[in-house]
């Protein structure tokens, strides 16, 4: 059986070593329209903020020669033909398969995309938009930056640069950060934090009007109302698009069941694939690591002869990198709330018939995993939750299991 | 594979574990040169709940969350004692293992062995490097009242290991007449202390 893969992004790259290591010793074949070694996408921010390169291939270096692929990069596949099971090149290569493992990822969206026409302006999406970045930065020793989009990619972007040492500059159109995120009060409390802690100047309810270059190189930023912000390096984090029209004709994903299959012979993952949710929300693109790896591991496994079913996608994420008050969240912010709160923590919970519906946690990942557990296994747990959110201490787990009663909260 | 069962009736807290852990992990290698040190790295974490106390630190899950949460491909199972382990060189401290973590086992801080300047998720590593040199774990070595038990784990322990904590306790046998008692003491000493806040 001969297996190709568009894209070779986290769950191709995960798929492909699944199978081998399974035993799989057939033909696989992986194209791609990036040049490089899988890399982790979760890691390449850090590259900019001084980590060592080779981290980001996170199966390795040698990934294609270990795991016996033949891989075609720098091609981007522009046909795919489901009748015939082959699909075509931009370089003209035309590529049978048995099974096609479509993960053909995202790529940023961009409100004025001939910005990107002037130099400084860059996606933050790529490893090779990290390289390009990060060699402008040096070549230009850039000291200040802007960044459009106050999500979780946008203040990934902005948190990097300022460990970097940058004067960063984050233009958000919302009155608080991470609102897909967070609720308006967790959003509230995360983006005071971050105002206070981070380092970087916020421009809240903000939109970029336009951009003055120099010589074609971006000299300022000029947002609506007239504040000019001086800085050669721009930013774009808002938004992505599914990469499915070469599949389906759409921009919306590629809707696939628990067996993960768009049609008998193709297979679809990661970003580009929409998903029910694990719990109760809606079917949609849960673009998240866990969940491309999850999938990659099913589809992976019913190639090697297994029936497994895909069990949803979650929404769970967690920001952490480069502060120390962690912003997790999952679930939907729809029911009953239970708050705990004090200077340093925003705990919440959504119940919905007395289970965990959604939650948000910043300050510390002490009950993180805890909550996580509770919402994911649909425990009841109306009666004790409030003692568990005022936990410092994270034992609410273990008092569960010695039987003891939840604590009381203390005032 | 072996694992290490916690027997929590039988903890009194002394914290041996956490002191064992700690010198086990330190580049010193001693007591001393945890001293005043930051750095120092406890995988273990001896929680005093009312009277109750409990060794905390990873169960080694299989399958385990936080292995297939980690997007940085930094956590892996040692082949030879399975083992879930993280590579430090490879963590960006993303927290998404702590974020699915059920038992609160893993922490962030700056150690020895995370490259300079870099924070770094750790935690119980089930002391692999000494398990290959036919030793125990530190933590069960240096518990004196056999609350830390490292024992074979049967099959079925590990497809239950997501889900509880429960697979991983032991005490059906009962306890000794002199932990009772000493359970029983504290039991009243907490007792009193509450009544005495109140």
């Amino acid at each position: 059986m001969k297996i190709v893969t568009v894209g070779t992004g986290m769950a191709a790259a995960e798929f492909v070593q699944q199978l081998r290591l399974g035993g799989f010793e057939d033909e696989i074949v992986m194209l791609s329209d990036e040049p490089h070694t899988p890399y982790s996408p979760c890691v390449i921010p850090y590259l900019l903020a001084g980590e060592p390169p080779n981290n980001v291939f996170w199966k390795g270096r040698d990934f294609y020669e270990r795991y016996r692929v033949t891989a075609h990069l720098n091609d981007k596949v522009v046909e795919i033909d489901r009748e015939q099971a082959q699909l075509r090149s931009a370089s003209g290569r035309v590529e049978n398969y048995d099974k096609l493992f479509f993960a053909a990822g995202s790529r940023s969206w961009f409100p004025r995309p001939e910005w990107l026409d002037i130099e400084g302006v860059f996606g933050f999406k790529t490893l090779s938009d990290m390289q390009g970045i990060d060699r402008y930065i040096g070549e230009q020793a850039v000291q200040q930056a802007v960044v459009i989009g106050g999500g979780f990619i946008g203040l990934d972007a902005a948190l990097a640069l300022r460990h970097r040492g940058l004067q960063v500059s984050l233009v958000h159109c919302h009155d608080r950060l991470l609102e897909r995120m967070t609720d308006a009060d967790g959003g509230r409390f995360a983006t005071d934090k971050l105002m206070q802690r981070s380092g970087i100047a916020f421009h809240m309810s903000a939109e970029v009007d336009s951009l003055d270059s120099r010589n074609g190189q971006l000299h300022s930023v000029r947002l609506q109302g007239g504040t000019a912000i001086e800085a050669p390096l721009l930013i774009i984090a808002t938004g992505f698009k599914p990469n499915s029209a070469i599949l389906n004709g759409g921009e919306g994903g590629i809707a696939v069941g628990d067996d993960l299959l768009a049609d008998p012979r193709v297979l679809v993952a990661g970003d580009v694939a929409v998903t029910r949710h694990a719990i109760d929300g809606p079917a949609g693109v849960y673009a998240t690591a866990p969940n491309a790896i999850a999938q990659a591991r099913v589809a992976a496994a019913n190639i090697l002869g297994g029936n497994e079913r895909y069990a949803g996608s979650l929404n769970a994420n967690v920001l952490r990198k480069h502060l120390d008050f962690p912003v997790v969240s999952a679930g939907l912010f729809e029911g009953e709330a239970v708050t705990f709160t004090n200077d340093r923590l925003f705990r919440r919970v959504y119940l919905q018939d007395g289970r965990i519906h959604g939650y948000i946690l910043v300050g510390d990942t002490r009950l993180a995993g805890y909550i996580y557990n509770l919402y994911v296994s649909r425990e009841p747990v109306a009666a004790h939750i409030a003692g568990v959110l005022a936990d410092m201490r994270g034992e609410s787990y273990y008092r569960s299991l010695m039987d003891l009663a939840p604590a009381a909260i203390s005032c | 594979m072996k694992k290490i069962f916690v027997d929590y009736r039988k903890c009194v807290a002394c914290k041996s574990c956490e002191m064992a852990c700690a010198v086990a992990h330190h580049p010193s290698g001693s007591l001393y040169g945890l001293v005043g040190d930051e750095k120092t790295q406890v995988n273990v974490r001896v929680l005093g709940v009312e009277h109750e106390a409990f060794p905390v630190s990873c169960r080694h899950c299989d399958p385990a969350a936080c292995l297939t949460a980690c997007p940085a491909g930094a956590i892996a199972r040692d082949p030879e004692t399975g083992a879930v382990v993280q590579d430090p060189a490879k963590c960006q401290a993303c927290a998404m293992c702590a974020m699915v973590c059920p038992f609160d086992a893993i922490s962030f801080k700056h150690t020895h062995r995370a490259l300079p300047g870099r924070e770094v998720a750790y935690k119980c590593d089930l002391c692999h490097e000494r398990l290959a040199q036919g030793e125990v774990p530190a933590c069960v070595q240096a518990c004196h009242s056999g609350a830390l038990v490292f024992k074979e784990s049967e099959p079925q322990r590990e497809k239950r290991a997501v889900s509880s904590l429960k697979v991983y306790l032991l005490g059906e046998g009962g306890e000794p007449p002199l932990f009772s008692l000493h359970r029983e003491l504290r039991r009243k000493t907490f007792a009193r202390r509450r009544m005495g806040k109140s």
